[in-house]
């Protein structure tokens, strides 16, 4: 219970500075909606061919964006040695790690649920009725990726040229989760359910669990460091 | 609180900030930690506050090992730095009300807007840290530790900041911390406002702790001691 009151708190205080800032959250959104336009302009993909790519160009937009909201995670904490005055308190180290993917995560969604109507707009798709399982897709690859950005995120913060270093770090271990994520789409996408893509659905689960929980045990040593 | 260094020293790569320290804090005293620039006593006091980890020797507090993972110890210290350890973004009073629940001693907003009072910040309550000039955030600080309560409280160079009356609220705390048994460590340049308060001096000087005594009148070996490091405005006598 504890832990979940320290992580609560922890959450309203992130929550509280974006909205009087909106410095992540709006520049997630426009560089979100920008990538869509590029990609309309740059591809020009048929009707019927634009479902097989909408997967992987949709995910594509969703790892720059939220790369872009990793960069700013720790922004405030890096003022007034906030992350100090933390490290200070006797906060449970997994709480600091909770609150910060939560934040990340409610960053990412409202941009996914209007970066996805405006893909199936601007490339004329037709299937809406399958806009809520892959948004369920996405929101499974979208946790992994919190998990993973949020710990490495860390990993980078006293780190020079963290905003370079951590894409080059995170990619790479990403790729099971990208990778699972878009086959599932795709598969939703083709089949309108979820059963052909259950293996991809469970790999995507179990990365969720082993990186939410690899990052939550071991936060303390990587934030202390 | 007694507080017990027993032979610390921290390295950063290959290079010592403190060697081989020890040293004992009674419960009830505030000690005076002098020093040039780089000379450890920053390092020293994030050491005891377990900001960072000692590359040897250890610390006790009432005989438990101070540890990076030791949470019922961190909330019995506290680390003054004036201007730090405050959210720009949130209020004075949204920054008091989330360290207090962090520190699992949630205060309502009546017992957040006393405490804002007695360090004369009540009409500032709702505004953002980021616009008070750094007295008022050096007193929102200090506001902060007079709800958290910690029992050893590490200072790093609190006068600089604070005009007469804010200097006047930070001794009257911490004469209510050592007389209630409490600890503090005052890092500071300023010397003689920090022996005024303090009953014991401390001084550090390439990492090592070249001088340690009970303030006395007259005081020659600290005035021999703080002669070696001092620059010559800074000196004085007794």
């Amino acid at each position: 219970m504890e832990l979940l009151r320290q992580t609560a708190w922890l959450l309203w205080k992130d929550l509280l500075l974006e909205l009087r800032r909106r410095e992540s959250l709006l520049a997630m959104f426009f560089f979100g909606v920008l990538l869509l336009f590029v990609f309309n302009f740059a591809f020009e993909i048929p009707r019927e061919k634009a479902a097989e790519m909408a997967a992987g160009l949709l995910w594509l937009a969703f790892i720059f964006t939220g790369t872009l909201g990793l960069a700013q995670l720790y922004q405030a904490e890096r003022e007034n040695h906030c992350l100090e005055a933390l490290l200070l308190s006797p906060v449970d180290r997994g709480a600091l790690y909770l609150a910060k993917v939560s934040f990340n995560l409610l960053l990412m969604l409202p941009v996914e649920m209007v970066v996805f109507p405006l893909f199936w707009m601007l490339f004329n798709l037709e299937a809406w009725n399958l806009l809520l399982p892959l948004f369920l897709v996405a929101f499974l690859g979208t946790i992994g990726f919190c998990a993973v950005g949020t710990l490495f995120s860390a990993v980078t913060l006293r780190a020079r040229a963290r905003e370079l270093l951590l894409p080059l770090v995170i990619f790479p271990l990403m790729i099971p989760l990208i990778l699972a994520t878009i086959r599932a789409m795709e598969i939703v996408l083709r089949t309108g359910g979820f059963e052909e893509a259950s293996s991809w659905l469970r790999l995507l689960i179990g990365f969720d669990v082993i990186f939410l929980t690899a990052g939550f045990l071991i936060f303390e040593w990587v934030i202390e460091a | 609180m007694r507080v017990v260094v027993d032979r610390l020293s921290k390295a950063y790569g290959y290079v010592w900030a403190l060697k081989d320290i020890t040293l004992e804090l009674r419960p009830g005293e505030c000690v005076a930690l002098l020093g040039p620039n780089g000379a450890g006593k920053t390092t020293l006091l994030k050491l005891l506050s377990a900001l960072l980890a000692p590359t040897q020797g250890e610390i006790t507090l009432d005989g438990e090992r101070l540890q990076t993972n030791s949470p019922r110890l961190r909330s019995l210290v506290g680390f003054l730095s004036p201007q730090d350890h405050v959210y720009d973004g949130l209020t004075a009073s949204e920054n008091l009300r989330l360290f207090t629940s962090l520190y699992g001693k949630g205060k309502n907003r009546a017992e957040t807007e006393k405490h804002l009072e007695i360090v004369g910040l009540k009409n500032w309550a709702d505004q953002y840290v980021g616009s008070l000039s750094t007295d008022m955030k050096c007193r929102l600080i200090i506001a902060k530790w007079l709800l958290l309560e910690p029992r050893l409280m590490l200072l790093d160079e609190p006068y600089g900041v604070l005009d007469g009356s804010g200097v006047g609220l930070l001794e009257s705390y911490l004469r209510n911390l050592t007389s209630g048994g409490g600890v503090a460590l005052i890092a500071t340049h300023h010397v003689q406002r920090a022996l005024r308060l303090c009953s014991r001096a401390i001084i550090l000087d390439h990492g090592r702790l070249i001088f340690d005594e009970p303030k006395q009148e007259p005081w020659e070996s600290f005035q021999r001691a703080f002669e070696n490091f001092a620059p010559r405005e800074e000196r004085w006598n007794y």
